[in-house]
């Protein structure tokens, strides 16, 4: 045998022992072996995808367990303890996960990423009952004279792509540029670089650039949103047990502990404002 | 078995093996999933007319201004490099080796959104103007290296015999050692070229209007929006026609090699 065909059989030999243990990992991932009876991804773990950051949903805390913080997160730890499942969660983009490739491919088995429930998504993904009512708001700068959706007429206005947000604001802006962010980090960040001169998003999260008093909230915009726990479309029995745990959650009353811990504080704020305006 | 009786073998085992590798991608694959996630016939016909008339046409707009705004300041950039005086050598290595070592994507984040915080001076043309410049001070140090090497690989004796005929430094490298130069470094601008024609899908961070989107931020939103809305068939086709600009300019390239090879 010559040094050539050698190189190439050893070559092909590797790519089938590659092909082969593909071939064994895509059986193991799809048994139903774990005693929880849910078909997961990793047996034992709840894998859970989500755009970080975005507070006050999900953000980066080192010191929790599984490495993030914030609304979504505490509610997807509160389910994988209800299931008895350790949670691991994946920061993902946005895209991926909204489109349903993210779990298609099985990179989570669930995706909670303040992702609010429409019928267009719901062609792609399975959706736990809706766990947080959400609106829609303005943000500007404390002294910028805009008043309401109606003050933007040849300004800049800040939106993040694929989200509900843009869509609102496609309906509903005349007369100003849209422009698109791939995500509430480069949104603030444009507005403070003066960029764009508003930002239409989902409210929790323009009140978190409230606190230092440079920016204000001028309207709310309510669209009917819900906020759903996205997962793969024909995985009934983790819906099922999803829905059975956030049911137990408001029934125990944590819900609400939780949703206090990020909201209630704001909430008063956010009354304050709203009579101030 | 004789040595030539062996080799067929080999040969014939490594044909099987090789349609055994095939078989077994065409087998594993699920053809009905990623026909159904990339390959969505509504999703070609209701897209691509989008994604052609402002993503392909914006990313060759953006590939043509960045391009040049960059092969202007290579030129500044590399006269500076081999410029008598040492502080203006010291500052283009300087600027050469910063931008050659920043990813683009931090460089276009810094322009576009860290400038304006700093300095309160915003570059013009909005975010796509600083995400624009961003990519020109990148090119630039590339190209700088790139047209620097090229210098270098006229002969000495072109600089030589140039200034032995009474011809100024600056008339030589004018008429005599650029023009050259230029001819050595098609091929590896021409590559440039095509670095940052993929680089451009890099500005999708500094936010885009509808009508400013370049290919790859539209065939995001086509993710989540319009008839291929949930699968990612937008992708497939954006990488398509991402080949049908960068394939032909590749090409060029090794045809422009070849014939530069036989001409020596």
């Amino acid at each position: 045998m010559n040094i050539r065909s050698l190189y190439a059989a050893t070559a092909a030999a590797g790519l089938v022992l590659t092909l082969a243990a593909c071939g064994s990992d895509d059986s193991n991932g799809s048994g139903d072996g774990d005693a929880s009876g849910l078909d997961l991804v990793t047996d034992g773990t709840l894998t859970v995808c989500s755009d970080v950051p975005y507070a006050p949903f999900e953000d980066f805390d080192e010191s929790s367990p599984s490495g993030f913080t914030g609304f979504d997160i505490d509610i997807v730890q509160a389910i994988a303890d209800g299931l008895e499942l350790d949670l691991v969660v994946k920061d993902s983009s946005f895209d991926g996960l909204q489109s349903g490739l993210a779990l298609n491919a099985g990179d989570c088995d669930l995706a909670a990423s303040a992702m609010t429930i429409t019928e267009e998504r719901k062609a792609n993904l399975a959706f736990s009952e809706g766990y947080y009512d959400s609106l829609q708001s303005l943000l500007v700068p404390a002294d910028s004279g805009i008043a309401s959706i109606a003050d933007l007429e040849g300004k800049r206005v800040g939106v993040q792509q694929g989200t509900t947000g843009e869509a609102y604001a496609n309906e509903n802006v005349s007369g100003a540029e849209i422009v698109s962010f791939p995500s509430d980090a480069e949104l603030y960040q444009a507005l403070q670089a003066g960029q764009v001169d508003a930002l239409l998003q989902d409210l929790p999260v323009n009140l978190t650039h409230t606190t230092d008093g440079r920016y204000t909230i001028v309207e709310e915009y309510d669209t009917d949103e819900t906020y759903g726990l996205a997962m793969k479309k024909d995985n009934t029995a983790l819906v099922e047990a999803v829905n059975e745990q956030l049911a137990a959650l408001r029934d125990s009353g944590e819900y609400d502990e939780l949703y206090d811990t990020y909201f209630s504080e704001e909430a008063a704020q956010d009354a304050a404002e709203s009579s101030d305006g | 078995m004789t040595r030539s009786a062996r080799a067929r073998l080999t040969t014939v085992v490594l044909y099987v093996v090789f349609a055994a590798i095939v078989a077994a991608f065409a087998l594993v694959a699920d053809w009905e999933a990623i026909s159904r996630n990339f390959f969505l016939a509504e999703g070609f016909s209701g897209n691509w007319q989008a994604m052609v008339f402002t993503g392909v046409k914006n990313t060759i707009l953006y590939t043509i201004i960045s391009f040049t705004g960059g092969f202007v300041l290579a030129v500044i950039l590399v006269l500076m490099r081999l410029a008598p005086i040492a502080p203006f050598r010291w500052l283009s290595l300087a600027y050469i080796e910063l931008f050659r070592g920043l990813p683009a994507l931090v460089v276009i984040l810094f322009m576009a959104l860290g400038v304006p915080i700093a300095f309160g001076w915003r570059p013009p043309g909005g975010t796509i103007g600083a995400g624009l410049v961003a990519l020109m001070m990148v090119a630039g140090a590339y190209m700088a290296e790139t047209l620097r090497a090229g210098i270098e690989a006229v002969p000495k004796g072109q600089t030589e015999a140039a200034r032995s005929l009474g011809m100024g430094g600056g008339w030589t490298m004018a008429s005599i050692v650029m023009p050259q130069a230029l001819r050595i470094v098609v091929p590896p601008l021409t590559n440039e070229l095509v670095i940052l024609l993929k680089d451009t899908s890099l500005l999708f961070v500094v936010g885009l209007a509808t009508s400013q989107k370049e290919l790859t931020t539209l065939s995001r939103d086509f993710m989540s929006s319009g008839p291929s809305a949930g699968t990612a068939t937008s992708l497939t086709l954006a990488a398509l026609l991402y080949l049908a600009i960068t394939l032909p300019l590749t090409r060029l390239v090794a045809w422009m090699e070849s014939k530069q090879k036989r001409s020596r």
